[in-house]
């Protein structure tokens, strides 16, 4: 939606045909030794020296999986490991020209890329950066090993960065303590940020829309370098991938986004093409493409810039990167890259490799990367053999000395969870408060008083009731969009990194209008839609946020959030942990629980959130709450699923004394809020069910003089609970409920611990009132399915304490509860 | 018409009670009302009588035997009527090996044995119900009210607060059931805390091992050199409470004296004033009774408590709990052990008053009439060992509270007075604090002011 752009009829239905350009495939041919213009002999030994170091390092690894030896060290590593020997010449070319202010991303077999590019950074690096770096690091931790191990040693300190960094990498590899992430990501999810390199991934494309939001950032907020993005072509075929192509090749970067801002991103998504999907292969079997070239041509006008690449040939990726980077210079990206090359080894040491012949294994060791670069430079006497022997013996003894410390339970011992039992519990959340990532002016349209919507707010009554008691009409009452508004509003002047995107963001103002007002004070490049990609949506903001911004994505409808299931559940909670707390989160995810509009818009799944460890969970259902929670969540560093209500946008205060506050102001995430005072029983609601829990307790008041205190969780992840404990103690009853489906939702496991908490002050089980486990039927149907008022009184007289005379409209008696799970439903 | 007897369940800890003396034997006729048999628990005696005329045609357990509570203990009826229906032992034998033969030799009872009792006895009017929740059961424990008579009106048959609340309202407490024995003969509690699941447990198992054990006098086997007197339920109970208080708190005590002169020469008139025939009808309690040194030290500490509330308080690793009133435990030495019953907003009464409610529960801890209620509650306790000669010792806390007073005997001391040596005579306080919850000083400063007023304390009694 852009009324800049008409879409005329003329245009779309005119007749034409579309034309493509030719996709090069391995056009680049010439053999090392032809480079020695651009190479000094110097360069091109370095080239073999990374090469082999990555051999060495991957052949290792082989060894000790294999036979738990190396060179006469003995080890045992049950951990995985991916490796990509025979895979050098492309991760070698590719690192060439990027430095550390290039970011690269991978994929679950990118030990090479992690090695080349680090060892491209500590070649571009001064020796006084490196050891800045170095003795920074986890304080120093690691550097003091190696440089321990060093001391006597006639060794520089680019050697000594590089036995960090294999030393750094093992250990991580290894799940030492004294690893890049302290053990915690391991062999998949290794990286080292002040080198540029960014997480490798265990999920298979994982790093592509992630990539995405890399890229986004270094634009958006005008950072050097570009952004690599290494995946395999097993990946093809995955969603989030398609979805992170689209994104990254979205019109508006050229038609919409003004000034600097225009132009695309600077983004290379390159296709490590080793032909094979675990065991499934690629070309021929499970994908249609041919070349994953041609893929490019399907995306955009520009085709991505596709092309092929020979990847056993080091001086060709190193020239197709380098035409490339120019291309991502000009801000004509993204390009995408087709890198072929082979691995000799199976998917892991398990693999039996079933799926391929031993000829075809030999016909590819025989054309060796790295061999082949070898002979050449010697027969063309760019380089004598000697040269070569001694570069073998300095990897061999690097990579030794690395297995030595690393192995060693003195030198490399693992985290210790007994002495300190709270190692990883402490990085779960880093729990920050930043008002902004970045301290510049942010970039912003007009002055926040010249906004229409501020101007609007400013208007409002921001209490529902007025003098009188009177209900506030909701044409003039402030309502809990106008609380969200606010506080976003408010940040994007605050924080420059600040962004916001999803579907209707812009222009509509949001689907359910909390950014009306937002496309006139915020410009098109921190505020955009996107495609419909929630994967995508979701993963460029972790992307944006490991990067060093702050990122606000919206899903729109609740159910909607499995389509962006990977990034929610695998990529968003796990990194600040897996990073050892190097990373930070700050990602505020906007989802719109909804009702009305049958089983798949009027889901409530936070449940699904609350159960995965590493994300915050709110819910907040008043003005009040809504414009706190949000102020909070966006001063955080962690990322918050923040649920809203479609029943609600439009609901005034009624309960915080004096209404919404003009200024900002935080509500603590975490603490459930008395909304109504009881003593009789206590009621504790998640989300919207807060009002219908209200005419509940109005109910037990009027007719049956049983007083109900009404608390609001607000918050799921983290939750105190002290309130909630000090309500039961005084009534000895509670009802627990919400609108998710109420088979192993969270209801049943705020039930559980208030058992566990109040098991000596409780007249009755702690009683779960959740939807039925059905489809959400039409909104004629939907009283039959989410909980309603009557519902409270017909469970506190079945399960709690029956009341006189009282006769229940529903069963929740045991023979019920048995006959629907017997049934599953 | 023939109905069982049950073993009635004195609180909700208690799983089973032994029986310690039979007043009526299998034949004899009953009136209601009658004793029929005595028993204990590990905090007390209580007995049982007979709520219908007629005859004791069946007795099931004999002296010494642990029974679980709610089974049926003996049969009143008509003779000649059958009582197989009431036999125990028919539950017993599906389980047991061991043969039983006659009614009397079912003292074999086993923790097995203990399980069904609840099922069993639904069939008695006034059992314990199945099911209650806990903060029915919570709040039927703190008031006392009596279960027995609780009406079930929850979900599923469950005894849930307002039933309980009902109980209460109507006045329905365990004390009124104990009650039921009104010319009771023995009660015996422990000191303080309370009797965890494992206490009873254990008293199960040496019911069953010696069941003559549980009476202390019975229970001795003579030997030459040595005899072996295994522990009654309430020295175990007092065993461990002393060592839980001792290995648990931070226990120090300060030792002080005080000038007693005043005191004496206060209880030498008013015994003098007795004598010649001033009563408490003309308003003079104390010449009719004579206080004794203790009851006034226990109104002097009841008056200098309420200045110093970090010994007036209860302790636990989260908070301290300060009482505004003093409710005063008081030691007992009884022939069952140490037992400290307390005299309940003791600040509040007159010296006079004091005294007789002192002397009015010391008699039931004697006696062993006394009231579980007045077993618990006490925010500081006195003990006394001066009638023994004791000049100065270790009192151990009763936990939760955080002081113990221990009074000396008094001894004569010597003092120069304008030159000259004089003699008086001497009393001994020691005070164990707990360091946990007071500092020394403030502990010192208590005890300073209760010397203070001891020695002027017919000045206090004017006030």
């Amino acid at each position: 939606m852009a009324k800049q752009l008409p879409v005329k009829p003329e245009d779309v239905r005119s007749a034409s045909w579309i034309e493509f350009e030719k996709i090069p495939v391995n056009q680049y041919q010439k053999k090392p030794s032809e480079e020695t213009k651009k190479f000094s002999k110097d360069d091109m030994l370095r080239i073999y020296r990374d090469m082999r170091m990555i051999r060495e390092f991957e052949n290792m690894l082989y060894s000790i999986k294999t036979t738990n030896s190396y060179n006469g060290l003995e080890y045992n590593n049950p951990g995985p490991a991916h490796l990509s020997i025979g895979q050098e010449a492309a991760a070698v070319g590719q690192a060439y020209n990027l430095d550390k202010n290039d970011f690269i991303f991978g994929s679950h077999r990118s030990h090479g890329e992690i090695i080349a590019k680090s060892l491209s950074a500590i070649q571009k690096l001064s020796d006084q950066e490196l050891l800045d770096i170095m003795e920074g690091f986890l304080d120093g931790v690691i550097w003091k090993i190696v440089e321990k191990n060093n001391a006597g040693k006639d060794r520089s300190v680019k050697e000594m960065a590089i036995d960090f960094l294999i030393y750094g990498t093992l250990a991580e590899v290894f799940a030492k303590n004294t690893g890049f992430h302290k053990g915690l990501g391991g062999s998949m999810h290794a990286f080292f940020l002040p080198f540029g390199v960014y997480p490798n991934n265990a999920i298979v494309g994982g790093s592509a829309d992630i990539s995405v939001g890399a890229a986004l950032y270094k634009k958006i907020n005008s950072k050097p370098g570009i952004v690599v993005c290494n995946i395999g072509d097993g990946s093809m075929g995955c969603g989030p991938v398609w979805e992170g192509f689209m994104m990254a090749a979205m019109d508006q970067f050229n038609t919409l986004w003004e000034g600097d801002m225009k132009g695309g991103l600077p983004l290379v998504f390159n296709i490590m093409n080793n032909q094979y999907a675990m065991g499934g292969q690629t070309r021929g079997e499970t994908m249609g493409y041919e070349y994953v070239a041609r893929i490019g041509a399907g995306v955009n006008p520009d085709q991505m810039h596709a092309e092929r690449v020979d990847g056993y040939n080091p001086m060709a990726v190193i020239d197709a990167m380098d035409r490339k980077m120019n291309i991502l210079r000009e801000k004509r990206g993204p390009v995408l890259l087709d890198t072929v090359t082979y691995r000799y080894a199976g998917h892991s040491p398990s693999d039996a490799d079933s799926y391929r012949t031993t000829e075809e294994k030999e016909m590819w060791e025989r054309q060796d990367s790295i061999q082949a670069y070898r002979s050449d430079l010697v027969m063309a006497g760019v380089a004598s053999e000697s040269d070569f022997e001694a570069i073998d013996e300095f990897v061999v003894n690097t990579v030794t000395a690395a297995v030595g410390l690393a192995i060693n339970p003195e030198i490399s011992p693992r985290m210790d969870l007994n002495a300190a039992p709270d190692a990883i519990e402490k990085i779960m959340f880093s729990n920050q408060k930043v008002a902004k990532m970045e301290d510049r002016p942010a970039d912003m349209l007009q002055s926040k008083e010249d906004n229409f919507r501020v101007q609007q707010i400013a208007r409002k009554t921001r209490f529902a009731f007025d003098e009188k008691g009177k209900p506030v009409s909701k044409n003039k009452v402030y309502q809990l969009r106008d609380g969200l508004f606010e506080a976003i509003i408010d940040k994007f002047y605050e924080d420059p990194t600040l962004v916001a995107y999803g579907e209707e963001n812009r222009d509509w103002g949001g689907a359910f209008a909390v950014y009306r007002g937002l496309t006139e004070a915020v410009p098109y490049h921190r505020l955009f839609n996107s495609p419909i990609s929630e994967g995508a949506i979701v993963g460029s903001a972790v992307g944006y946020a490991m990067s060093g911004g702050r990122a606000l994505v919206e899903l729109m409808y609740c159910d909607f959030l499995g389509r962006a299931g990977d990034e929610v559940f695998n990529q968003l909670p796990k990194w600040q942990a897996m990073s050892a707390g190097i990373l930070k989160m700050p990602v505020v995810v906007r989802v719109s629980v909804g009702s009305k509009y049958g089983a798949q818009h009027s889901q409530d799944w936070t449940s699904l959130c609350a159960q995965i460890p590493g994300l915050k969970v709110v819910f907040p259902v008043t003005p009040y709450d809504a414009k706190g929670l949000m102020t909070s969540a966006l001063n955080g560093t962690d990322p918050v699923l923040f649920f809203e209500s479609q029943r609600i946008y439009d609901i005034g205060e009624q309960f915080h004394e004096g209404g919404v506050p003009a200024e900002s102001y935080e509500v603590e995430i975490g603490e459930p809020d008395v909304k109504r005072a009881g003593s009789d029983l206590t009621i504790l609601t998640i989300g919207a069910t807060l009002y219908r829990a209200l005419d509940a307790a109005k109910i037990f008041q009027e007719q049956y003089g049983i007083s109900a205190e009404v608390i609001d969780a607000r918050t799921m992840v983290p939750f105190n609970y002290e309130k909630v404990v000090e309500s039961v103690k005084k009534t000895g009853k509670i009802i627990v409920a919400g609108d998710a489906c109420d088979r192993g939702s969270y209801l049943s496991d705020l039930a559980r611990n208030i058992n566990d908490l109040c098991f000596d002050d409780l007249d009755a089980p702690a009683v779960v009132l959740g939807s039925r486990n059905w489809i959400t039927p039409a909104f004629e149907l939907e009283d039959h399915f989410f909980p309603q008022a009557d519902w409270f009184v017909d469970v506190y007289h079945e399960k709690i304490q029956p009341i006189d005379g009282y006769v229940a409209k529903r069963s929740f008696n045991d023979v019920e509860i048995m006959r629907r799970n017997r049934l599953g439903v | 018409m023939a109905n069982a007897v049950i073993m009635p369940r004195q609180g909700q800890s208690v799983e089973s009670c032994i029986i310690g003396k039979w007043h009526k034997q299998e034949g004899d006729a009953v009136k209601e009302g009658d004793i029929l048999f005595t028993y204990e628990t590990d905090k007390a005696t209580f007995d049982e009588t007979a709520k219908q005329d007629g005859t004791l045609i069946a007795v099931f357990f004999e002296e010494g035997d642990d029974v679980p509570c709610l089974m049926n203990v003996c049969v009143i009826g008509e003779p000649g009527e059958d009582v197989s229906e009431f036999d125990p032992r028919d539950a017993q034998e599906t389980e047991e090996e061991t043969a039983v033969d006659s009614p009397a030799s079912a003292a074999a009872v086993t923790e097995t044995a203990t399980a069904p009792s609840q099922t069993e006895a639904a069939a008695v009017a006034g059992a314990m119900p199945d099911a209650i929740s806990p903060r029915a059961r919570n709040l039927a424990e703190k008031a006392g009210a009596d279960l027995r008579f609780a009406q079930p009106t929850g979900p599923k048959g469950r005894v849930i607060e307002r039933d309980v609340q009902k109980l209460i309202d109507e006045g329905k407490l365990v004390t009124q059931a104990a009650g039921f024995a009104h010319d009771a003969a023995v009660a015996g509690t422990g000191i303080g805390g309370r009797v965890s699941v494992a206490d009873i447990s254990g008293a199960v198992a040496v019911g069953a091992d010696a069941p003559a054990a549980a009476i202390p006098a019975a229970a001795v086997t003579a030997g030459p050199e040595s005899y072996v007197e295994k522990h009654t339920n309430i020295r175990k109970v007092i065993a461990k409470s002393m060592h839980a208080s001792l290995s648990q708190m931070a226990q120090l005590t300060l030792n002080s004296s005080f000038d007693a002169t005043d005191i004496m020469a206060l209880r030498k008139r008013l015994k003098a004033a007795g004598e010649k025939g001033l009563t408490a009808d003309m308003g003079f309690a104390l010449a009719e009774k004579v206080p004794t040194l203790n009851d006034i030290i226990l109104y002097a500490a009841s008056r200098v408590l309420p200045k110093h509330p970090g010994c007036n308080a209860h302790y636990d690793d989260e908070k301290m709990t300060i009482y505004n009133r003093v409710h005063m435990g008081v030691a007992v030495d009884t022939p069952r052990g140490l037992m400290v019953p307390t005299v309940f907003n003791s600040d509040l009464m007159s010296l006079s008053q004091l005294s007789t409610s002192v002397k009015e529960v010391v008699a039931g801890c004697q006696q062993g009439t006394i009231s579980p209620d007045l077993l618990r509650g006490a925010t500081f306790t006195v003990t006394n060992l001066g009638t023994l000669g004791i000049e100065s010792f270790t009192p151990v806390i009763n936990p939760p509270q955080t002081c113990i007073l221990g009074v000396c005997g008094i001894t004569t001391k010597a003092r120069e007075v304008n030159g000259e040596i004089k003699t008086y005579p001497s009393m001994g306080l020691s005070l164990t604090f707990d360091h946990r919850a007071i500092d020394g000083a403030p502990a010192a400063r208590f005890l300073k002011d209760l010397t203070t007023v001891l020695e002027n304390f017919s000045l206090l009694l004017m006030q």
